[in-house]
């Protein structure tokens, strides 16, 4: 084997031994070949969903993931409640904002800290780290549980919250039940403007993409569950288009769907498709913070998504506590919505990007049809192209350098492998 | 908080991996007074919050290991020395249940006794539904960690 023929093989969901989650072949000095294989629960709920009634969905596809089961729930309501043709009053929307606020603070901070940071500053993870910081994993931890209290008081509890139905919540919180969490989350924004400092004085490998990037877009707020689906290119169009628009294909490699813009190519989804069609919407707080450590208008360099992360869970903590001051008790936590024959989509902004929910119900309200696309699927053809471009001028690397930095540039992505596995291990071997 | 907390880790539907949840479903409806009883996604930092301060910990979760034989249950006490052949790096994004014993370690927040009991699988695909020989195991060790979670519960927690 030659230095400039190589095997890089981040291999093996080791609970599904065997099939290849990242390869990149070099040969002659040049990328011959990148593959990406995320295993994609999605689509055994897609199966598992039909049959089901419509008032199913949000318990049923919050299993998917334990990150953001929230984003599942969400995604889901929309989409019944579309196919039903009900809206949900304001001060239930704002409090689906609420509760979604919790699930960014908690699965950024997580990311961050224990997940991404360690690359940054040479650690082999995030145990490393905290014996040599262990008062900065403290503020992430710390970060993190005020998420999780978020979903505990909203959703019931931290993973797949029980108080959401369909139309709305089983429960809605009194003021008096939001006094403590507000307190908690003043000192959480403190701890996450400490942590866009902190994290904007890494140092960044030089790389920067040319992105077409999608993510919700509202005239108004920065957007979690609402408005249309816009995209750098010039895209703004209702959710129900999504479909229209995007395409999933099946490439040889992988067993998995490649998300694509129709008659286009790879996209990005997640916090830089986000903050690069929103910025302006983010609150003083976290648009202030963004300008201190010169976060650039538009981010290109995927590995300055850390600080864009970070500047989002500022925000989250900033926009919770908004909702926190302005909430009204609602007179019923929920409104029905009929079981009813139609079709319809929902979208919302997972912390790793774009969730698109569509179903078909009958009469009955039974699920005919599920149709579900997470970021992590949205993303892989751009996670393949990142690394194409990202291993070629860094050929001459020693391949345990180049391999860690390939595991980095996917990390980037804090892509959702643990929906259906829970390790990842790594694999270098010859060419 | 009580004293003693007994954590099923996995996810129902992705075939043995619900061993460690099928375990604590078995344990619900007759936990002695004191202890917790919960089902869990093996998310870390939770992880981390549940068991510490606590007196004793249980986890019980599947593994998969290399040629072994599914259903074999292996019992792991952790004490002062770092969990032996802990990988690298577990994940692209996830930590594992090590990453989790270690980090406590060194945030200082472990508990005063944590037990984990790993139970092998074979079939780890999303899907409902174990393998026999690990819903044999999982009756085995429900059987065992009542019978000890309640002698500990009665001795107020010595070993």
């Amino acid at each position: 084997m030659t230095h400039r023929d190589r095997t890089l093989h981040v291999a093996a969901l080791a609970r599904v031994e065997g099939e290849g989650a990242m390869l990149v072949r070099l040969e002659g000095g040049r990328v011959a070949e990148v593959q990406l294989n995320i295993y994609e629960p999605p689509r055994f709920f897609e199966a598992f969903l039909r049959g089901r009634g419509h008032t199913e969905p949000p318990d049923i596809t919050a299993r998917i993931c334990g990150i953001c089961p929230v984003a599942y729930q969400m995604s889901a309501c929309r989409a019944v409640e579309a196919a039903a043709g009900v809206e949900v009053p304001e001060q239930i929307h704002r409090l689906r904002r609420l509760l979604y606020c919790g699930e960014w603070i908690e699965s950024h901070a997580l990311h961050i800290y224990l997940l991404h940071a360690p690359d940054f500053l040479g650690y082999h993870g995030a145990v490393e780290m905290a014996k040599d910081h262990r008062e900065i994993v403290e503020r992430g931890l710390g970060l993190k549980k005020v998420g999780n209290e978020v979903l505990e008081l909203i959703g019931g509890r931290a993973i797949h919250p029980i108080n959401v139905r369909v139309g709305g919540f089983y429960r809605a919180p009194t003021h008096r039940e939001l006094g403590p969490l507000a307190a908690n989350l003043e000192r959480a924004r403190e701890a996450a403007l400490e942590t866009v400092r902190w994290v904007a004085g890494f140092d960044f490998p030089h790389f920067e993409q040319d992105y077409e990037t999608v993510s919700l877009v509202h005239p108004d707020v920065y957007p979690i569950l609402e408005g249309q689906i816009g995209s750098s290119g010039g895209l703004d169009v209702a959710v129900a288009e999504y479909e229209e628009h995007f395409e999933e294909v099946h490439v040889p490699h992988s067993t998995a769907l490649h998300a694509r813009i129709r008659g286009g190519g790879a996209y990005l989804a997640g916090p830089i498709a986000r903050y690069n069609l929103n910025r302006d919407r983010l609150s003083p707080l976290a648009l202030q913070a963004a300008r201190e450590v010169g976060l650039e208008r538009e981010v290109r360099n995927p590995f300055r998504s850390i600080i864009v992360r970070a500047v989002e869970t500022l925000y989250a903590c900033d926009e919770a506590l908004r909702l926190i001051e302005g909430y009204e008790e609602p007179d019923e936590p929920f409104v029905e919505v009929p079981a009813r024959a139609g079709t319809g989509a929902g979208a919302t902004e997972a912390p790793r990007g774009l969730l698109y929910h569509r179903y078909v119900t009958d009469e009955e309200g039974l699920i005919r049809e599920a149709k579900i696309v997470p970021p992590t699927s949205q993303n892989q053809a751009q996670i393949e192209d990142d690394l194409r471009r990202f291993v070629e001028p860094r050929i001459e690397m020693d391949t345990e350098r180049l391999t860690w930095e390939c595991e980095q540039a996917i990390r980037n992505y804090d892509p959702c492998i643990s929906c259906a596995t829970h390790f990842l291990t790594l694999e270098v071997r010859g060419g | 908080m009580t004293d003693a907390v007994v954590i099923g880790v996995g996810n129902e539907f992705a075939r043995d991996d619900a061993a460690g949840i099928e375990v604590v479903r078995r344990l619900w409806a007759e936990a002695p007074l004191g202890v917790e009883v919960v089902e869990h996604d093996g998310e870390p930092a939770r992880l981390m919050e549940l068991w510490a301060g606590r007196k004793r910990a249980w986890v019980v979760d599947a593994v998969r290991a290399t040629d072994g034989s599914p259903g074999t249950v292996h019992r792991l006490e952790i004490g002062a020395e770092p969990i032996p052949d802990r990988p690298r790096r577990d994940s692209t994004h996830h930590l594992g249940l090590g990453d989790a014993v270690e980090l406590s370690r060194a945030m200082g927040r472990l508990p005063g006794r944590l037990v984990l009991i790993a139970i092998e699988g074979a079939w780890f695909d999303t899907g409902v539904g174990m393998t026999p020989a690990v819903t044999d195991a999982v009756e085995r060790v429900a059987g065992e960690l009542r019978r000890e979670v309640r002698a500990s519960a009665r001795t107020g927690g010595g070993r």
